[in-house]
């Protein structure tokens, strides 16, 4: 291998990738973009739920209930109905998320010691916020439950005393249990992915296609000289793309950081030249810009997004699927990420990760190599 | 004109289907998103990892600790007897939770006063601490109110009859257990469809662009419009068929289940498509390399998807970002289709979003004709 | 070179694309320093045959060596001693010219000590001075091909292949771009060169005529004009030209008539009675003949004659 021939391929490389201005814009503006998406627009921590109430008795007792939800921050209590129809239609449009019934003997069962039920209708087709409703509701019955059972006792004489347990949780890393210091550190893995496999993998492709790329094998150059000179630019770009999530996510977002720049840099070297890798094999075996991106997609960005333990943790998925994700890259580097800003360990914890995207790098870029052939065939 | 109309259909559909590797990313990269979608995508918090600590080794710790165990979403990895062990089982994310009781604990409550518990959790996955603390919580509120309960009936027998019990009965409605499966699949098709038609439609006419073939095809007596129509209306039959292919899969192999009636599904699909194309024609016209086609796409795409409602509920966004959300045309098109899947919904119910869809989608049809007339000139 | 001096040698080469046979059992040498051109229309095998001599498609059968080396066994060692132009435009057309010819001086090792000297002879060659900063895009064809030539030689490789350099070129760029490649011959550089206009064709120094895969004749162009046609060459001009093809054919003596322009072409035995004989046919339909006589064959004529008894239809006429 000729570095003369290597510094070539990646000098024009380079002159191509600023000249192309308009690409050269969106990468740089990607990491601002998806930042200011996943940043604001995903949260997990579900609040204003749309409640509807139906309550058959009227009585005092049931209004105190209707207060508790509505004095609850996770509840908006919007409308009360005075029938069951409009409570269903009301699911149907998407006018209610949740509608808690309060039947019509509610205070007389109170009384008596029956157990009455609260019935509590929830949109189920967004199961994640009726999940969350469904405990909110709980947490709210419970607050009453209790309240009624402990004035009872009072009432009839009992023991003043209220045994009670209370929870004191402490977590560890991400104290206020912001979804954004969940999310923000790992959106680097996920411009990297976009920046690195996406654009690598339309690069040989393109040659292809417009057939310098049979102009190219004609000369002395090896493939490993054009994969690894075609890799520089796009590696430089990804890493620019990291430094400035990196900068946002502990400037604008005060996502704490506790570990290491350098740990943060390794890490992020290596995932790059695994996922440049990745993209570059696309583009040899596809040889077609628009397969290529296609196939870009589904086999580095998606993974990336859904099965790196990014958004989704991957103890709760099947556990076929969790199997799965030790062939996706980005899982590792979510961890090293998340490391590195949240728990604040060295590069000694990360030595499995680290070891595990270094074998991912030697393996693809041999894969890469060993399918370009300098042929037309 | 009809039969050039032909013409140009029959050439961009060979285009799409002669190349092996063309017919390949148009059919399987969907399923794949689908499939990967379907399996990863989770909100459900099934397996919460747990290590306890009891200090107090009384029968009330042991009985409060039975009910963790018994709830089968806490699942018990360890038990240990030192706090030094705590830091290491966390470190190295054996679990999420610790449960720790300290000595005294059945002390207190038998005197009637406030037990603490202390809970350490893993907070660099927020979602699952946060739904963590709920059950904890609720199980914790459970287990006060009967051991309150328990302790008045010693005193006093006559109580337990006439303790005042409250219960939620949970009804969901449209998705009875909460599959979050059956939220995500729906979603996924809009999101798919998105995506591939922008994509296809932009590379279309880019790739023309780039080759140099688009000046060739402007030479002969082809009117703009004509052109248009036949650079759109194959990708508005495949992504037509996309959705059936990807519907098919959610039915068949997810077991999702459709209620609604196809062809109000299949009239949102249609003015939804026209908003895609619209875009993907609009995009086309800003770039001349299928590079930037697809840089520009998923710039465009990646926002629409994440603040859209796919997997985040809009009503927590940032006000300003929910305005721009009712310029995203996929916002409109998920509630159709989990309407469509889910709850059976018909023309009365889903006419506004069925309004909002036409609006968008003949707006960006009419301004990406508009530009797209000035840049053959 | 070769032991016996060649620099290229093909030998019962053999391409098979399926079921379809590109090139069919061809042979031929070429000698340092000779313009050796590949004469014949598309779809001959012409590029395949370059192809397949650079190391870029693999033979189905046959031998051939570049430069002394074999095609199949050391096509690296091939591409270090060779120039290539491929067919379809390729060099970067979102490079400058400049940057163009840096690139392909890095990829083919030119010295260090030398790059700037041999850019500088590219630009040079290609006329391009003062234009260096210039978008390769936004050059026009004759510049393009000139500079494309130019990156290929900049190593000064002993061979040259070129596809079809000119195709899309104006006349007077082609001529310029001949007289470079005579310049290179006197240099002593082996060029290779396909073409499908037989006017270039003169300027080699060897044609090897190719038709559907196979090799129809192989000489000098004189020798191919001389010696492919059995009999004389007739020019006729006269109007209705379609009775009079029908007719010319029918008499004896006549062995093949084609259509050249708005005249026929006919080959006749040498024998003195066969001009009369067309003369009196003609007359008989009316037919009035405003030019018969004998003319020299050129190499269009002679590949015509040569490919007769392979084409299809009697007279297939040749688009110039």
């Amino acid at each position: 291998m000729k570095l003369r021939r290597l510094l070539a391929v990646s000098r024009k490389e380079i002159v191509q990738v600023l000249r192309d201005s308009r690409s050269l814009l969106i990468v740089l503006l990607m990491p601002l973009m998806l930042m200011t998406v996943l940043g604001y627009g995903v949260n997990l921590d579900t609040k204003h739920i749309k409640v509807w109430a139906f309550d058959r008795e009227g009585s005092p007792a049931s209004q105190d209930l209707l207060r508790r939800f509505q004095a609850s921050i996770y509840f908006d209590l919007v409308r009360s109905a005075s029938d069951y129809r409009t409570l269903t239609d009301a699911l149907d449009d998407g006018r209610c998320q949740l509608a808690i019934i309060v039947p019509h003997d509610f205070s007389a069962r109170l009384h008596d010691g029956r157990v009455v039920t609260i019935q509590a209708l929830v949109d189920g087709s967004d199961s994640n916020t009726a999940q969350l409703a469904i405990g909110y509701a709980q947490g709210v019955l419970s607050g009453y439950g209790s309240a009624v059972q402990a004035e009872f006792i009072r009432a009839s004489g009992g023991p003043a005393i209220m045994p009670a347990l209370s929870v004191e949780a402490r977590t560890w890393f991400n104290e206020e249990l912001e979804s954004k210091n969940f999310i923000v550190p790992g959106v680097a893995a996920v411009v990297m992915a976009v920046v690195g496999t996406l654009l690598t993998s339309l690069t040989i492709a393109r040659e292809w296609e417009r057939g310098t790329m049979e102009q190219l094998i004609s000369t002395p150059v090896t493939a490993l000289e054009i994969i690894l000179g075609k890799l520089v630019p796009y590696f430089a770009l990804g890493m620019f793309d990291t430094a400035v999530c990196a900068a946002i996510a502990v400037f604008w977002f005060e996502v704490p950081f506790r570990g290491e720049l350098a740990t943060l840099v390794i890490g992020s070297g290596l995932f790059m030249t695994v996922i440049l890798g990745l993209g570059f094999w696309i583009s040899v075996l596809t040889k077609n810009q628009l397969a290529a991106s296609q196939i870009g997609l589904v086999a580095a960005f998606l993974p990336s997004m859904l099965l790196s333990g990014f958004t989704f943790p991957i103890e709760q998925m099947p556990l076929g699927v969790q199997t799965f994700t030790y062939l996706v890259a980005a899982r590792y580097y979510v961890v090293i990420l998340k490391s590195v800003f949240l728990r604040g360990t060295g590069i000694g914890a990360l030595a499995w990760p680290a070891l595990a995207l270094s074998i991912y790098t030697l393996i693809i870029v041999a894969l890469a190599r060993r399918s370009f052939h300098k042929s037309l065939e | 004109m009809l039969e050039r109309l032909r013409q140009m259909l029959t050439k961009e559909f060979i285009h799409l289907f002669r190349d092996k590797r063309m017919r390949f990313s148009l059919v399987v990269p969907p399923l794949l998103q689908m499939l990967i979608f379907g399996y990863a995508a989770t909100y459900e918090v099934k397996r919460i990892s747990t290590a306890v600590l009891d200090f107090d080794h009384s029968q009330e710790s042991r009985e409060f600790l039975d009910r963790f165990r018994a709830c089968n979403r806490f699942e018990i990895r360890e038990i240990v007897h030192q706090q030094s062990e705590i830091p290491a089982l966390i470190d190295h994310r054996r679990v999420v939770l610790v449960l720790q009781i300290q000595p005294g604990f059945a002390g207190l409550l038998r005197k009637g006063q406030t037990a603490p518990v202390q809970a350490v959790l893993d907070g660099t996955d927020s979602n699952t601490s946060l739904i963590a603390i709920g059950y904890i919580n609720q199980i914790a509120a459970r287990y006060a109110q009967d051991y309150q309960l328990e302790h008045a009936e010693r005193l006093r027998p006559s109580l337990a009859h006439f303790a005042p019990r409250i219960q939620l009965e949970e009804r969901p409605w449209y998705n009875p257990n909460l599959e979050s499966r059956w939220f995500f699949v729906p979603g996924v098709i809009g999101t798919l469809l998105l995506t591939t038609v922008i994509m296809l439609t932009a590379f279309a006419v880019v790739r023309e662009r780039e080759i140099g073939t688009l000046e060739q095809l402007m030479v002969t007596p082809i009117r703009p419009a004509e052109l248009i129509i036949g650079k759109t209306m194959p990708f508005m039959l495949i992504g037509l068929g996309d959705v059936f292919l990807v519907t098919m899969l959610g039915v068949l192999w997810f077991q999702v289940p459709f209620r609604g009636n196809p062809l109000v599904l299949l009239l949102g699909t249609i003015l939804f498509l026209l908003s895609a194309l619209g875009i993907g024609l609009l995009i086309s016209t800003a770039c001349t390399t299928q590079q930037q086609a697809f840089s520009i796409t998923f710039f465009c795409v990646t926002p629409a998807i994440m603040l859209g409602g796919f997997g985040f509920p809009i009503a927590s966004m940032p006000k300003m970002l929910q305005w721009f959300t009712y310029l995203d045309p996929l916002r409109f098109y998920l509630v159709v289709l989990r309407s469509a899947f889910l709850k059976g919904a018909g023309l009365s119910v889903l006419w506004p979003e069925l309004l909002a869809l036409t609006i968008l989608g003949t707006s960006a049809l009419i301004i990406a004709t508009l530009r797209f007339h000035k840049t053959l000139d | 070179m070769t032991a016996n001096g060649n620099s290229v040698e093909v030998e019962e080469l053999v391409k098979r694309f399926g079921d379809f046979t590109a090139v069919d059992r061809i042979s031929f040498q070429s000698r340092p320093g000779e313009v050796f051109g590949l004469l014949g229309p598309n779809g001959s095998g012409k590029s395949t045959t370059i192809r397949i001599l650079c190391g870029l498609l693999h033979p189905s059968a046959g031998r051939a060596t570049v430069a002394g080396y074999d095609v199949v066994k050391s096509p690296e060692l091939i591409r270090r001693n060779i120039g290539y132009m491929s067919q379809k435009f390729s060099l970067y057309g979102d490079l400058t010219v400049l940057e163009n010819l840096r690139f392909y001086s890095g990829m083919y090792g030119v010295e260090r000590s030398v790059v700037q000297e041999r850019i500088g002879w590219g630009l040079e060659m290609a006329g391009l001075r003062g234009r260096e900063s210039s978008l390769t895009r936004d050059l026009s064809g004759g510049w393009k091909q000139r500079l494309a030539l130019g990156c290929a030689v900049l190593h000064r490789p002993p061979i040259v292949f070129l596809d079809e350099p000119t195709s899309g070129v104006d006349p007077l760029s082609r001529r310029l771009f001949w007289e470079l490649i005579q310049r290179m011959s006197d240099d002593g550089v082996t060029i290779f060169v396909t073409t499908h206009y037989m006017d270039e064709a003169e300027y080699c120094n060897r044609l090897a005529l190719m038709y559907r895969g196979s090799l129809v004749a192989l000489g000098t162009p004189t020798e191919l004009k001389l010696n492919s046609i059995e009999g004389s060459l007739l020019l006729l001009e006269c109007d209705r030209l379609g009775d009079a093809i029908g007719r010319v054919r029918a008499i004896k003596g006549v062995r093949d008539v084609a259509v050249f322009g708005n005249a026929l072409h006919l080959v006749v035995s040498d024998d003195a009675d066969v001009v009369s004989a067309i003369q009196m046919a003609l007359e008989a339909d009316r037919i009035v003949i405003a030019r018969l006589q004998q003319i020299r064959p050129s190499l269009e004529d002679a590949f015509v004659a040569l490919t007769a008894g392979r084409r299809a239809l009697p007279s297939e006429a040749i688009a110039q």
